[in-house]
C-alpha cells in the first residue's frame, strides 16, 4: 500500500469519527410539546440548524420516536430542497440564479466553480469547503450578479474574477 | 356487521334509482350497481384521495347543481347524479389528456394491457387524437429487489400503491418523492425495497408501473387465461386468480371483483409469488418403489395394484385396525372424503387421522363446544366491520397476512378496536384509535385469557345475572377464576393490570367482536386450557354482553378445517358428527349402501407413533404430509416410520418421509386439480385446475378411486361433481355449498342448547431452568409455510435464510451483533443459525422460523410439551 492511498483512507475515515451529540438532539426533541408526527418538520428543521444536515443516525432515531416510516421521512426530505441528508461543505455557497443575475453572468460563475471545485448545483466540492446551491432570487438584483456565502453577501461580482474576489477568501 | 347501523340512502344515477349505505361515495355506489364512471385512482378498499381528477359527475343536491368528484362525494338522500354529460366529459377528458402527454404507449409489452383502467377510460372518453405534444419521461426501470419492478415512465401518480401499502398493508414502504414535475414513487432514499412483499401495489397499480418480476410473460394480460381458485398456503382461504398462457402458470393475481371470495383481492407474498411450486421439475414425476433402499420408477398400474393388494392382504391377515391412513391437510374436501371412505367403507377401518388431530384433538372438540354454546361465528368477510378484534398469540402479518388487511380496513372504516395479546412484540401497524398491546411472558397465555374473563365479571362490564341464567355451571367458572387476581396475574404475565382492564372494557362493551387465535398456542403445551379459557371469555360476552362474538379455531393449512369436516379423524364422521352418533352413522350406511358398517373398534391412531413403533400398525398410508418435518416432535415419528412394515407416501416433492417409504406416489398441486377447500372460518371455496399435471402426477382423487376399484369395491362417484353430491348427502352441513363459487360458510346442524363453561386448570408456572434460560418460539416465516415454499424461487429470493431473532438486551448480554452465528441448544438437539437483533423479540425469548429443512426445529422438542427451553452460545 502506498502512502498516498493511506492518507486518502485516513481522510475518508475522519468524518465517521465525529461523534454526534445525542444530548443536543434530545434537547431539541424535548423543546416540543410532544413527540408527535405533526412536529416532524419543525423538528427536522431545528435538527438541521444544529447539525447543518440530517445525519442518517438521527433520522433513524427521529423515525422511531415519532413512529413514522423511512419512506415517509425520506418523502418529506425529498420534497423540501432545504433538507440535506449529506454533510454540506464548510460554507454554503448560495449563488443567485434570478433573471438579473443570470443576465449579468451567474452561469459564468457557476462554470468557474465547476472548473475549480468540480461542484454543480446542489453538490459539495471534494475538499468539503463549499456546497453550491442555486437560489431563485436573493432580492438584491441591483447588485447582480450576487451570492451569499455562509454569512457574507457578495454583490457586483465580476464573473471573470470569481476566484480572486470571492472564493480565495475562504479556506478550510 | 358492526353494531353501528348505517342508514340506507336512496339516490338516482342517470335516472336509475339506487340505494347505498350512508357515507358511501358516489363512485363506489355506482361501481357496486354495475355502472361505470371514469376514474383511475379510486379503490373501495382505500380512503378517498382524488388524485386523478377524472371522475367528475354532475350532481343535483338540495336543488343545486354541482360538479363534484364522485370518489370523494358521498351519496345523500334524494340526490340525482348524472355521469358522462357533455360538461363532465370535457373536464374528465382534459385531465386524462394531460396524463397521456407523459404516458408511454408501450402497451404491447405492458403487464396491464387489456386490463388497464387508463385504456378503458381513454376509450370511454373517446380521446383518440391528443391535442398536446407528446413529452415522454425517460426513467430507467428499477429492479433493485427480486420481486417488484418499478417502471416509472408508466406511472400516473394515482398514489394507489402508496396508499395500499400504508392503509391496508400497514407497511408504508413506498412514498412520493419530490413534487411537481419531478414527482415520482419510490422507497426511502431509493434503497432497495425491503417490505412484506405482499405485492398489493402490483394489483392496484392501474398502469403497469409496478410489475411482477416473477411472471414469466410480459404484456397483454388480457390474453392470459384466468382461473379463479383458492390459495393452498395458509388456512385463510384467499381467492386467487391463476393466470396461464400456453399451458404455463404465469403468475397469480388477486381479483378485486366486488363480493368475490373473502379477501377483496388482497393477497400475501406466499399466495402471490408462491406459484413456483406448481410447475417445477423438482417435483416427483413418477411413482417410485423402494427396492432395498434405492428407489425405482414403476408404472401407475403397478403402483395401484401393489397398494390395493397390500391393503387387502393386511386387512385379511391382521384385521381392519392394522391399516392406518394419515390425511394431508392440503387435500381437497372431496379427496379427504374419499380417503376416509377408502378406509371406513372399503376396509372397515376407523383408523384415519391427520396431523392436527394427532397433535391437538382438542381443537375439534373446541369447535363442537362453541356450537353447543350457541357461538356459531360470523363469516370472516365481516371481520372488516367488527368493532373489536382480539388477536390472541398470532403474528398476523406472518400467520394470516390477509386477515391483517381486513382488520386494518376495519380500523379505518369501522373504527375497530385492536387488542393484541402475544409474548412477542409483533408488528401490526394500523390506523386504529384503540390499539392495546398485551405483551406477556412466554407461556402465560392461560393467565391472560382467564384474567380478562375475571375482569369482565368483577368490573361488571357484562351483565353477570344474564350469564348466570343462561349457563348452568357459572359458579364453577367463578371458582376456577379465583386465583387470577390483579396482583397475581401481573406477577405471572408481566402485564400491568390497567392494560388488561382497558382491553376487557373495549372487548366487553357493546360490540361485534372477533377472536383470532394463533397456532402458537399449541406450542405452549396448554393449548386445550387456553382454548377453553378463550371460549369462556366468548361465552361471557355472548350471554352477558350486547352485540355478537365470533371465535375461530386455529388452523394451519389450507384445508385443515375441511379434512376434519370430512371425517378424517377417528372421532368424527363426515359432517362433523361424533363417531358414536347413531343417526349420523345410519345416514352414512345409507349413503354408502353398506348396511353392516361398524366403526366401533380399538383406537390405534390417537397414539399413532407409539403404536407404529410397537408393531401394531402394519400399513401406514400418508397422503401428502411430511410428518418427520412438520409434526412438532421429530423423534417418535422417525421411530414409527422405521418400524411400520409398509409405508405409502403421496406427495408433490421428495421429503424425508418419502425417503423412508416403500412406495411413493406423485400427486397434483392445487393448480392441477378440482375440488373445494374449507378455510378456518368454515367457508367452502372452489379449487380449479388451471394447468395440466406435472409429469405423471395425478390428483389424490383419482388415486384413491383407483385403489378402491382395484380392491374390487369401486366408488360410485366418477368425478368431483358426483363426489360433492355424495358429500352433501353424507354431510348435510355441506349441502348447497358446492361447487364453492360463492365462498359460503357452512352452518352447524344445531347450535346452542348445551351451554356450559369449561373451568380451566389453574395456571402452573413452569419451573425455570437455570441452564436453559431462553424460551424458543417458533412458527411459520412471513414468506414460507410448511416446506413446499422452498421450491418457489421467488419466495426463496425474498426469504433465503433462517434467521433467529433475539432482543437487544439479551444480545448485548451475550455480546451478539446482527448476523453473528449462534448455537441454539435444547437438552436434545442443537442448531446453528445466524441471529438478528429485533425489537419484536422480548427478553428471554428467541424466535426461530420452522420452515427450513436444514434447520429442523422440531428436533429440539423431544419428550416434553410446552415451550422449549434453550440456551444460546455464540459460534466462532
Amino acid at each position: 500500500m502506498t502512502e498516498a492511498t493511506e492518507t486518502a483512507e485516513a481522510t475518508l475515515e475522519a468524518p465517521e469519527e465525529k461523534k454526534i451529540c445525542m444530548t443536543t438532539f434530545y434537547k431539541i426533541l424535548d423543546s416540543f410539546p410532544a413527540r408527535e408526527r405533526r412536529y416532524l418538520i419543525p423538528m427536522m428543521t431545528k435538527v438541521q440548524n444544529e447539525f447543518r444536515f440530517l445525519p442518517p443516525e438521527l433520522t433513524e432515531v427521529l423515525r422511531e420516536e415519532l413512529n413514522v416510516t423511512r419512506a415517509e421521512i425520506y418523502g418529506i426530505i425529498s420534497f423540501y430542497p432545504q433538507f440535506r441528508i449529506e454533510e454540506p461543505g464548510k460554507y454554503i455557497f448560495k449563488l443567485c440564479y434570478g433573471t438579473a443575475c443570470f443576465v449579468k453572468g451567474a452561469p459564468i460563475i457557476a462554470q468557474k466553480l465547476k472548473e475549480k471545485f468540480s461542484m454543480g448545483k446542489g453538490e459539495t466540492d471534494p475538499s468539503k469547503l463549499f456546497t453550491l446551491e442555486f437560489a431563485s432570487c436573493l432580492g438584491n438584483c441591483g447588485a447582480a450578479p450576487m451570492a451569499i456565502i455562509g454569512e457574507d453577501t457578495y454583490g457586483n461580482i465580476d464573473p471573470e474574477k470569481t476566484y480572486s474576489d470571492v472564493t480565495d477568501n475562504y479556506a478550510l | 356487521m358492526s353494531t353501528v347501523v348505517k342508514k340506507t340512502i336512496n339516490f338516482k344515477l342517470n335516472g336509475q334509482p339506487l340505494t347505498a349505505p350512508e357515507g358511501t361515495m358516489i363512485l363506489d355506489a355506482a361501481k357496486r350497481s354495475g355502472n361505470f364512471i371514469t376514474n383511475l385512482c379510486s379503490n373501495p378498499k382505500l380512503k378517498p384521495f382524488a388524485a386523478c381528477r377524472t371522475c367528475m359527475v354532475d350532481v343535483r343536491e338540495d336543488g343545486e347543481k354541482k360538479l363534484v368528484y364522485s370518489c370523494t362525494h358521498p351519496v345523500s338522500e334524494g340526490m340525482e347524479v348524472f355521469s358522462e354529460t357533455e360538461e363532465t366529459d370535457r373536464y374528465n377528458g382534459a385531465c386524462l389528456e394531460m396524463l397521456l402527454v407523459e404516458h408511454p404507449l408501450d402497451c404491447p409489452i405492458c403487464d396491464k394491457s387489456g386490463v388497464c383502467p387508463l385504456q378503458d377510460n381513454t376509450d370511454a372518453l373517446k380521446l383518440y387524437n391528443g391535442r398536446f405534444e407528446i413529452k415522454r419521461r425517460n426513467e430507467p426501470s428499477i429492479k433493485t429487489n427480486p420481486i417488484i419492478e418499478f417502471y416509472l415512465n408508466r406511472c400516473i401518480m394515482c398514489g394507489m400503491c402508496v396508499r395500499i401499502c400504508d392503509e391496508i398493508q400497514g407497511v408504508q414502504a413506498l412514498d412520493y418523492h419530490k413534487r411537481g414535475y419531478k414527482i415520482m414513487i419510490g422507497t426511502a432514499n431509493e434503497e432497495p425495497l425491503d417490505c412484506e412483499f405482499c405485492g398489493q401495489c402490483i394489483t392496484v397499480c392501474p398502469t403497469g408501473a409496478l410489475m411482477d418480476l416473477t411472471s414469466e410473460a410480459r404484456g397483454l394480460a388480457a390474453m392470459f387465461t384466468n382461473t379463479l381458485s383458492t390459495c393452498s398456503f395458509c388456512s385463510w382461504g384467499c381467492t386467487v386468480k391463476l393466470e396461464t398462457k400456453k399451458g404455463k402458470l404465469i403468475r397469480i393475481e388477486g381479483d378485486e371483483t366486488f363480493d368475490l371470495g373473502i379477501n377483496e383481492g388482497n393477497l400475501c407474498a406466499k399466495g402471490r409469488f408462491g406459484h413456483g411450486i406448481v410447475q417445477n421439475e423438482k417435483r416427483i414425476q413418477t411413482p417410485m418403489m423402494n427396492v432395498g433402499g434405492t428407489f425405482k420408477e414403476i408404472s401407475w398400474a403397478e403402483a395401484i395394484e401393489m397398494v390395493a393388494e397390500r391393503m387387502t392382504t393386511q386387512v385379511n391377515r391382521s384385521g381392519p385396525t392394522s391399516i392406518v391412513g394419515l390425511a394431508g391437510e392440503k387435500m381437497t374436501n372431496e379427496e379427504a372424503y374419499l380417503f376416509q371412505k377408502l378406509f371406513r367403507g372399503v376396509f372397515g377401518s376407523n383408523q384415519v387421522t391427520n396431523l392436527q388431530q394427532l397433535r391437538a384433538p382438542y381443537i375439534n372438540r373446541f369447535q363442537d363446544k362453541c356450537f353447543e354454546n350457541g357461538i356459531v361465528s360470523k363469516p370472516i368477510t365481516e371481520l372488516e366491520t367488527a368493532d373489536a378484534v382480539l388477536i390472541f398469540n398470532s403474528d398476523i402479518p406472518s400467520e394470516y397476512p390477509v386477515a391483517g388487511n381486513s382488520i386494518r380496513k376495519g380500523a379505518i372504516y369501522t373504527g375497530t378496536d385492536i387488542l393484541i395479546a402475544n409474548p412477542r412484540r409483533v408488528v401490526f401497524n394500523n390506523e386504529s384509535r384503540v390499539d392495546i398491546r398485551m405483551t406477556y411472558k412466554p407461556g402465560t397465555d392461560l393467565a391472560v385469557a382467564s384474567r380478562l374473563s375475571r375482569i369482565l365479571i368483577d368490573n361488571n362490564i357484562i351483565d353477570t345475572a344474564k350469564v348466570q341464567d343462561a349457563v348452568p355451571n357459572y359458579d364453577d367458572l367463578i371458582r376456577s377464576l379465583a386465583p387470577y387476581t390483579a396482583d397475581a396475574t401481573e406477577a405471572i404475565t408481566g402485564i400491568k393490570d390497567s392494560v388488561l382492564v382497558r382491553a376487557a372494557e373495549r372487548f366487553g362493551r357493546t360490540a361485534d367482536r372477533c377472536i383470532l387465535i394463533g397456532n402458537d398456542i399449541l406450542d405452549t403445551g396448554q393449548g386445550e386450557a387456553i382454548l377453553d379459557a378463550l371460549l369462556n371469555l366468548a361465552i361471557l360476552v355472548h350471554h352477558g354482553g350486547e352485540g355478537s362474538v365470533s371465535i375461530y379455531p386455529p388452523r394451519e393449512h389450507c384445508n385443515s378445517q375441511g379434512v376434519q369436516d370430512m371425517g378424517c379423524t377417528p372421532e368424527h364422521l363426515p359432517g362433523g358428527a361424533r363417531i358414536d352418533d347413531a343417526n349420523a352413522l345410519e345416514r352414512l350406511r345409507e349413503t354408502w349402501g353398506l348396511g353392516d358398517l361398524k366403526l366401533e373398534q380399538e383406537d390405534l391412531v390417537t397414539n399413532l407413533w407409539e403404536n407404529c413403533s410397537q408393531g401394531l400398525v402394519k400399513l401406514l398410508y400418508i397422503a401428502g404430509e411430511d410428518p418427520i418435518r412438520s409434526y412438532y416432535k421429530a423423534e417418535p415419528v422417525k421411530d414409527a416410520l422405521k418400524t411400520v412394515p409398509f409405508l405409502v407416501v403421496q406427495d408433490m416433492y421428495w421429503s424425508n418421509t418419502c425417503q423412508m417409504a416403500d412406495l411413493v406416489l406423485p400427486v397434483c398441486s392445487y393448480a392441477e386439480k378440482d375440488g373445494t377447500f374449507t378455510n378456518m372460518s368454515r367457508h367452502v371455496q372452489q379449487v380449479r385446475a388451471a394447468v395440466l399435471p406435472e409429469g405423471e402426477s395425478r390428483p389424490d382423487f383419482e388415486i384413491i378411486s383407483d385403489i378402491a376399484e382395484a380392491c374390487g369395491k369401486p366408488f360410485p362417484t366418477f368425478d368431483v361433481k358426483e363426489a360433492q353430491d355424495e358429500i352433501a348427502k353424507a354431510a348435510p352441513i355441506y349441502k348447497g355449498l358446492f361447487p364453492g363459487r360463492k365462498s359460503k360458510q357452512w352452518q352447524p346442524e344445531q347450535s346452542g342448547g348445551k351451554a356450559g363453561f369449561t373451568p380451566v386448570n389453574q395456571f402452573v408456572e413452569p419451573s425455570p431452568n437455570e441452564s436453559y434460560p431462553f424460551k424458543l418460539i417458533t412458527n411459520n416465516h412471513m414468506f414460507h409455510i410448511g416446506t413446499y415454499t422452498h421450491h418457489a424461487s421467488a419466495l426463496v429470493d425474498i426469504g433465503p435464510d433462517c434467521i433467529a431473532e433475539i432482543n437487544r438486551e439479551d444480545a448485548s448480554a451475550l455480546n451478539l451483533a446482527d448476523g453473528d452465528k449462534i448455537q441454539i441448544a435444547s437438552d436434545t438437539h442443537a442448531l446453528e443459525v445466524p441471529v438478528s437483533i429485533s425489537s419484536r423479540s422480548t427478553p428471554g425469548v428467541v424466535y426461530l422460523p420452522k420452515n427450513w429443512v436444514d434447520v429442523p426445529v422440531n428436533m429440539m422438542r423431544n419428550g416434553h410439551e410446552g415451550l422449549v427451553a434453550v440456551k444460546i452460545n455464540k459460534v466462532g
